[in-house]
Formats: structure tokens, sequence, C-alpha cells
């Protein structure tokens, strides 16, 4: 049996079924991420794993013990906030220090694990600080710290990066696998940033509507999304219909199924590409580019369909719009879906 | 510059226009004949004449313990029913609000002519003037009770605190004594000043409720009124005292308890 245990799931609020049948597992030391767009029940699940929530069906396992009915207080998870959650009447070190403090630990026992939180999280001098003193990554790393320094079995992560600038979010995240690893700590990740799931997680389950889309490391669910939804939340790919698609290689397909490519597939070039075994031929006008830092996403247009193209941002690749095209792209690259 | 300079400007303006009936109060009460520009004859015996009336010393601890009993009932009641709203039935919130805000609306000669009527014949202890009393100044300050702490309340994002209090181990009952109370304590504080100064200066209410029964000092003051412009005078300024030490103390309280926490 796996370490955390979802069996046939359903929570509803009112007539609104927000959980519909969730059967998932996670393993010991994992780093799990529950992906998806706002309202699709990622957030539902992760209060009722850790017993925010009631289920409204279904059985919730941790290490093989049925924790379904028992109050967060007898789960023993941590969980991190997106609003941080610290207690305001309380500094650093008492934030920090309460998990312990519920627990009955010696005083000396809190003293010397609060410092352990405070050199992990690196907030040596702020331990009298109040939170309206520190900085909102601050804030966020007082509440990881807090959450961990009581062992929990299991780390709860609701976005808790969501509020956080670019840069600090990068540096959180590469703390939160740390800890993950130094810990061997297992942990649930909560976003609707796709790029923050590939970075952190071992294992992603893409939600959508309530339910688990897709489930799979973060290179399958990229490669090789599943469904129209897989493949329009997971990367940019370019979402085709077969009419569409048909259109672009000068082939017919059939209309009522779907083709996604990935952008960054194609090879582009200024002129005719020779003919390569298992690639699709054929050529472009360039509609638009816009820049995404490293990478230039152009728009181009064959036979009246648009379709995207990422490129390196190298000079040599700069094309004009109204620009003539050659590109392949490698048959495996089509994915059916 | 110029904008902290003009507010600077309208605040002195504000304590002038607050402090002046006060303080010409007070020289009132100190000066024997006040008929020229500048009063004459220096003295303290209406101090001294209300400091020897044990009618007005019971009539001033009478006041405060009226004031003070009801606030901390009111306190604990509206704290317990925002806990159970909280905690367990959030859909109640509305219910309870509207509850809260009907003695607002209501008259407070309206509101103790009411309670009298319906209590009067009642068993002991509801017939019980002075408990008929602190039951209607429970209900009277009420509505200001309680909208000052559900605002700190939401301010504070109660429910997320007392949920991260118990998934670290803190039972609910803990969570919300010990981390939700100790935030929303200055609301809890300023709005047990305002009701404080509410009760000391209300008259019709305990006119009507306690009459001859329980003379408060308000009472003590109608009666005065009549007497003596200067003992009057006098008598307001000692009401003016008791009020702010009672609002002096309970910020004390407050402040003491923040620092002993840290």
């Amino acid at each position: 049996m796996s370490y955390i245990q979802f069996q046939n799931i359903h929570k509803s609020f009112g007539s609104n079924e927000v959980l519909k049948d969730i059967n998932l597992s996670v393993e010991q030391g994992q780093l799990i991420t529950l992906l998806g767009p706002s309202g699709c029940g990622k957030s539902t699940l992760l209060r009722c794993l850790a017993g925010l929530e009631d289920v409204t069906a279904g059985q919730i396992f941790l290490n093989g013990e049925n924790i379904t009915g028992k109050s967060p207080k007898e789960r023993k998870m941590g969980m991190v906030f997106q609003q941080y959650s610290l207690f305001p009447n309380l500094n650093v070190y008492e934030n920090i220090a309460f998990g312990l403090k519920m627990k009955k630990l010696a005083k000396d026992k809190i003293d010397k694990r609060v410092k352990e939180m405070v050199l992990m999280v690196d907030l040596i001098g702020k331990e009298h600080e109040y939170p309206y003193q520190l900085s909102g990554g601050q804030q966020q790393r007082v509440a990881l710290a807090r959450s961990i320094a009581t062992e929990p079995q299991v780390l709860l992560l609701d976005e808790p990066l969501s509020a956080i600038d670019a840069k600090l979010r990068k540096e959180l995240q590469t703390r939160i696998r740390q800890i993950n690893r130094q810990l061997g700590i297992t942990t649930i990740f909560v976003t609707h940033d796709q790029d923050e799931a590939m970075i952190l997680s071992d294992v992603i389950h893409l939600f959508h509507g309530g339910k688990i889309e897709q489930s799979g490391k973060p290179t399958e669910l990229y490669t090789s999304p599943k469904t129209k939804f897989a493949a329009s939340f997971i990367g940019s790919y370019n979402i085709l219909s077969g009419s569409d698609f048909g259109k672009i290689i000068g082939e017919e397909r059939n209309a009522q199924k779907n083709f996604a490519i990935r952008p960054e597939t194609f090879t582009v070039s200024p002129n005719p590409l020779p003919f390569t075994e298992g690639c699709h031929h054929f050529h472009a006008i360039v509609e638009s580019h816009i820049s995404h830092g490293n990478v230039l996403r152009y728009t181009l247009c064959t036979n009246g369909v648009s379709f995207h193209v990422d490129v390196l941002f190298r000079s040599f690749q700069l094309f004009e719009i109204g620009q003539k095209l050659y590109l392949s792209v490698e048959k495996k690259n089509c994915l059916e879906i | 510059m110029k904008r902290e300079k003009s507010s600077s400007i309208l605040i002195v303006v504000i304590c002038i226009y607050l402090i002046l009936p006060l303080l010409l109060t007070f020289f009132y009460s100190m000066f024997q004949q006040w008929n020229d520009i500048l009063p004459s004859g220096f003295t303290t015996q209406y101090y001294q004449q209300l400091f020897a009336d044990s009618r007005f010393l019971s009539a001033l601890v009478r006041t405060v313990l009226i004031s003070v009993f009801p606030i901390f009932i009111c306190t604990v009641i509206v704290l317990l029913a925002m806990y159970v709203v909280i905690v367990y039935l959030p859909g109640l919130d509305r219910i309870m609000q509207v509850l809260c805000m009907i003695p607002y609306a209501i008259q407070g000669i309206i509101l103790a002519v009411g309670i009298l009527s319906l209590y009067v014949d009642a068993p002991e202890p509801f017939s019980n003037r002075v408990f008929m009393l602190t039951a209607t100044y429970c209900v009277m300050i009420l509505p200001y009770m309680y909208q000052s702490i559900k605002n700190n309340l939401n301010a504070v994002n109660a429910p997320r605190l007392l949920e991260t209090a118990q998934i670290l181990g803190a039972g609910k009952l803990r969570a919300f004594f010990s981390i939700i109370v100790p935030n929303i304590l200055s609301s809890i504080v300023i709005s047990m000043i305002l009701s404080a100064s509410m009760i000391f200066g209300d008259f019709v209410i305990v006119n009507t409720i306690g009459g001859s029964y329980f003379e408060t000092a308000q009472m003590y003051l109608y009666k005065m009124l009549a007497q003596s412009g200067q003992l009057s005078s006098a008598l307001i300024v000692l009401l003016f005292v008791t009020t702010l030490l009672i609002s002096v103390g309970a910020m004390a309280l407050k402040s003491k308890n923040k620092s002993s926490e840290r």
C-alpha cells in the first residue's frame, strides 16, 4: 500500500461537486504536485488530507491507517498557505516554536529545534522580528520553518509561492526541493503554475473539473499529454483540428481528431530543408513574433492555419514578418489526442 | 512638509475644541464667582463637599460597577458566540449580525420601558432592578461590541489562523483563545472603553429602570444641577477623570499583555 492513498474521494459544497471520485497514491518521500486551474479541486483535496474539510465520500489512508475522520491535530501534518498565515502577535521565534509548544516539548529542545529551523530557512538574526517587519519571502520562509519544525509526516503546500515575486519564487522553489530531499519528507504541492510543477515534482497530477485528468512524471506529462486539456495546460502546445493539421502538412486527416504539437519541435529555416524520413515538410509565412526572454515565439501561417513555433533567440534566426520559412516536424511529435 | 503642517494645525484646533469646554468647566468648579472676564475666589470646597458626601461616593461606585459588569458579560458572550460561529457554524454569521444590530435601532427609552413592562412582574432575579439594568446594558452595548470585534476578526483572517493553529497541534478552543483573541485585543479593549463611556453617560435607562432603587452618578448629577452650578461642574470633572482612569487602565492592561506576550 502506498504511503498516502486517496480512495474514491468525493467532496461537495451544497450541490456543487468539487471532487469526483479521486483515486490517488503518494509514495513516501515523494514530492508530488496537484496542478490545475483555479476551481479544479486541487486545494480542496489538500484540505481534505489536512483534515480541514470533511470528505463527502471515500477514504484517506496515511501509512496504512485510515485518517478520514481524524482532526487536523491528530493527523500530524505540516501546512503552508498562500497568505503565509503567520500569527501576527508572535515573533519569528514564537511562530516557529508554536507547534513544538503544542507538543509540550521541553524548553531547551524547543530552543534547539527553532534554531535549527531558523538556520535551515536562512533567517538568522530575524528571530525577534514580527511578521509585519518581514518581506513576503521571509514570511513564507518562517511559515515553511514553522510547518516542518514539528517533523510532520507529510508537508502540504497550498500555492505557497503565488504571492511572491519571480526571483524569490525560484529561490524558494529550490529551498522546498532541498528540504524535501534533505528531510525525506513526503510533500504535496498545490499550484496552478505548470513551470513550477515541472521544476519541483517527482510526479504531477493534473486536475480538471474535480477529476484527475492525467498523472505522470513531469517529462511524461510534457511530452505525452493524453487529452486536449492536458496539452493546452502543460506547455504551449499547438492544438489543431484534424482538418487544420491536414492543411499544414498537405495531407488529408480525420477532422474529428485533434493534433498537439509542441512549438519547439519544429525545425525552421529560411532555405528549403533536406527531406528527412519520418518528418512532415511544409512551408509557412511569418505573421508575427514576440520575445519570451531567451525564446522567440513566431506565429506562422500555412494555408490559412496559424500556429506557433519557438526558436532560441539567436541573431541569425530573426525572421521578418511576411518572410517565407521552410519547416519540418517529426511525425512522432505530432500527437493525436 | 506643508501638508504635515496643516494636519498638525487641524489636530491642534480639534484638540482645543474638545478640551476647551472641559477646561472651562474645571475652572468654573475651582472658583466661587465668575461674573466678569476672569473668575474670582479660588476654592476647592466643591470637591471637598463632593468627597465628603457618601451619597456621591456610593453613586460613583455604583456607576463603575454597573459599567464594568455588563461589559464583561457582553464581551464573554460575544467572544463565545463568535467562536461557535467561526469554528462550527459559519452559516449563522449573518443571523448573528442581524440579531446583534437590532438594539442599535432601538431608542434607549423604548428599550428601558419595554424591558420594565415585560419583567417588572417576573420572578426573581429577572424582576430585580440591578439585574434588569445589567441585562439592559448588555443589550445596549451589544452592537458596538459585536461590530468592533467582527471587523477585527475579518481583518486578521481568523478562520485561516485558526486552521493553521489546529494543524500545528492546538485544539479549537485553545487556538481561538491563544491566537485569535490576542490578535483582536485592541478592538476588544476599544469597544469596552466605548461601551463604558456610553454606560457612564447614560441617564435615560438608569433613571427609567433603576429609578430611586439605584442612584448612579448621572442621576446624582441631575439632582446637583438644581443646587449649584459649581458643584455640578466639579462633579462633571470627577466623572470625566473616572472614565479617563478606566480607559487608561484598560489600555495599560492591553499594553502589559502585549509586552508580556513578546
